[in-house]
């Protein structure tokens, strides 16, 4: 299917952007758009306007200090593949960005586009929850507001982004030396939507465990007592809270979709004690 | 219409394009490039991957007036190409093609894959095309070509290292965690390709005065979220029903009919609605009944039955299906509850508030007494 007719804007500027998203209703920012058009296409989504921020000042920028990497929303997932610039995760960003769909998606589609979309199936949804980011949001008058990854989504597809607001840059906490992580993603086939997903780190050096059960019918949940239990015991497989805290997590779920989440949160943890250095 | 300046296949082209012209549409129906194929048009089959500043990217998922100032290349650009030459004679050679649907982004692929990877393992291969389809020939002969180009071949440098600058901090940023989410509900779990859900409500009046509320269907009805009533035909309710899941925004229009069984404090709707937009219908059940419940109030007990069907429902994310469901049952829930209790009914489309408002001021009326 072709998409419904909508108007155009290329901005240059942030403030543009959003002064247009507070001026229109029904307007929708384009970033890579490697979400947004398929919805588009399909008609599901029928934009009156998009604004096209790929070529907005500013949106490509790197900032680091000693505790954090300020990532400018428009890199691409295949950037972030490739290691253009210093993963701040030990490897787990570059692993999560070769897993998202194909190369081809890869090469367009980028961080904060995939973030703002805010499908739960998506991967940076789940990691920047595991790792504790911080979501850059910039509105009126260039406020900007710093929200918690693990508390950015509202639901599926619903975000804490105001209808005026662009997300700018995704701030991710360095992982020390010692620190440890798993990924793993249920899939029927590679590169499709997760039907389940698990993400943990473990970082003695900075005392933090946190494991994320993702790709749910909402937002990604932490599990706080099965990440308590890991940190107590690193080696233990035992997890017996585990399928406990999942019930709980995610009561509206059905016990087979439980089950296959269970089990992703299980494999990210097997994965993570079997491989000691990323 | 936009003008559009770009180069294709090393040719300066100038064009007057519709923004919602998508790059593959451009190229075949403007530029008359039929070899770029459309398959999907969602970006799932690949078989209209085109080079964009040398990258292979989906030119269904790129809109035409997106690529002002951009470099493609379709599969008629590789005249020149030794790999892809090379690539070209390799998939004669191993049998990698028959209908030849897939084959222009095949090779875009296939190109990649070699000169970003180098030499590279079948099994690597099969990764990395996994998001190029072929319904006729099988992957054997297309992984057996590209694998047999690859061999010796050492990857391309491509990846430019970038620097961060220091990260500047205006005072103490106040990091904003909430633990709100969006009004999910409380309710069952939603069951099979549609969703079910069921919900108790209690309600301090007895249950024959919750009845005589509840038997009215002028009254039941707007407590479907976004519901706007056009019409009421004895048991036959005419309408539509709004609702917006991100940027998906389906407007439902249709009718339902609804049963009551005073003996038993049942009643029972059942609707079927259309949304042109999407393409898709909406088919569902809601059924309440009045119990008693503890101190002479009432239970309401709601359980709705919804089923999706059409672009919505072969969007094949059931995870949105359910979440459209259970936002049109939490909501219902609260409205008629809200309503119960007589407390304002919650923000609503502004033609449906209308119908909402003059209903509810009858209601409190009468059921309870205020105004």
């Amino acid at each position: 299917m072709k998409p419904a007719a909508f108007d155009y804007v290329r901005v240059r500027s942030v403030r543009e952007a959003v002064d247009l998203l507070a001026a229109k209703d029904d307007a929708k920012i384009l970033a890579g758009g490697q979400s947004l058009t398929p919805m588009l296409n399909l008609r599901l989504a029928r934009s009156q306007l998009l604004i096209d921020i790929k070529r907005a000042e500013g949106l490509r920028s790197l900032a680091a200090d000693d505790s954090v990497v300020a990532i400018g929303v428009g890199w691409t997932h295949a950037e972030i593949e490739d290691g253009v610039f210093e993963d701040p995760t030990r490897g787990l960003m570059r692993h999560v960005a070769r897993g998202i769909a194909y190369r081809a998606v890869r090469n367009r589609g980028t961080i904060g586009g995939s973030l703002a979309h805010a499908d739960p199936a998506a991967d940076w949804v789940s990691t920047m929850a595991v790792l504790g980011a911080t979501l850059v949001c910039e509105g009126a008058g260039g406020k900007r507001r710093h929200v918690a990854a693990d508390s950015f989504l509202q639901g599926a597809f619903l975000t804490q982004l105001a209808s005026d607001e662009v997300l700018v840059a995704v701030e991710v906490p360095r992982l020390s030396a010692q620190a440890r992580w798993g990924y793993y993603k249920i899939c029927r086939k590679a590169g499709e939507f997760a039907h389940a997903l698990g993400a943990v780190i473990h970082d003695p050096a900075r005392n933090i465990c946190r494991i994320v059960v993702g790709a749910t019918d909402g937002p990604p949940k932490l599990l706080p007592g099965t990440a308590a239990a890991l940190a107590a015991d690193p080696m233990s497989e035992a997890l017996d809270g585990l399928d406990q805290e999942i019930i709980a997590a995610l009561p509206e779920h059905e016990p087979a979709a439980r089950r296959l989440h269970a089990t992703a949160v299980r494999r990210a943890i097997a994965a993570m004690s079997t491989r000691m250095d990323h | 219409m936009a003008t559009l300046s770009l180069s294709i296949n090393g040719r300066s082209v100038t064009a007057e394009v519709e923004p919602r012209t998508h790059l593959a549409d451009f190229l075949r129906s403007d530029q008359h490039l039929t070899g770029t194929h459309l398959g999907c048009e969602q970006g799932v089959c690949g078989a209209c991957t085109v080079l964009i500043d040398g990258k292979p990217q989906r030119a269904c998922l790129t809109f035409a007036i997106d690529c002002d100032g951009a470099d493609v290349r379709s599969i008629e650009g590789f005249e020149n190409d030794l790999l892809m030459n090379e690539l070209r004679a390799a998939f004669s050679k191993f049998h990698a093609l028959q209908c030849g649907f897939c084959t222009p982004g095949m090779l875009a692929s296939a190109r990649d894959i070699v000169s970003r990877l180098g030499e590279v393992s079948e099994k690597r291969i099969r990764l990395e095309l996994s998001g190029n389809i072929c319904r006729c020939t099988g992957y054997v002969g297309i992984v057996e070509a590209i694998r047999s180009v690859s061999l010796g071949k050492a990857p391309e440098s491509f990846a430019v290292a970038a620097a961060a600058t220091r990260l500047e901090r205006l005072g103490a940023d106040v990091v904003i965690r909430s633990t709100e989410t969006a009004p999910t509900s409380q309710l069952g779990r939603s069951k099979g390709e549609g969703g079910s859900l069921e919900e108790r409500i209690v309600i301090n009046a007895p249950p024959e005065e919750v009845w005589g509320a509840l038997s009215d269907l002028r009254r039941v009805a707007p407590c479907v979220p976004g519901a706007e009533i056009t019409e009421i035909d004895g048991e036959l309710i005419k309408g539509r029903v709004k609702m917006a899941l991100g940027p998906i925004k389906p407007s439902f229009r249709g009718e339902a009919r609804v049963s009551l069984n005073p003996a038993a404090r049942e009643g029972k709707m059942t609707g079927l609605g259309r949304d042109k937009g999407t393409g898709s219908s909406a088919e569902g059940e809601a059924s309440w009944r009045v119990i008693e419940g503890p101190a002479n109030g009432s239970v309401v007990v709601v359980s709705m039955n919804w089923r999706l069907t059409g672009m919505l429902s072969q969007f094949n994310r059931s995870s949105i299906v359910r979440d459209v469901v259970r936002g049109l049952a939490t909501a219902f829930a609260a409205n008629l509850e809200a309503m119960l209790k007589g407390d304002a009914p919650p923000p609503s489309e502004p033609e449906s508030l209308n119908v909402l408002q003059l209903i509810w001021s009858m209601i409190r009326q009468r059921l309870f007494g205020r105004s």
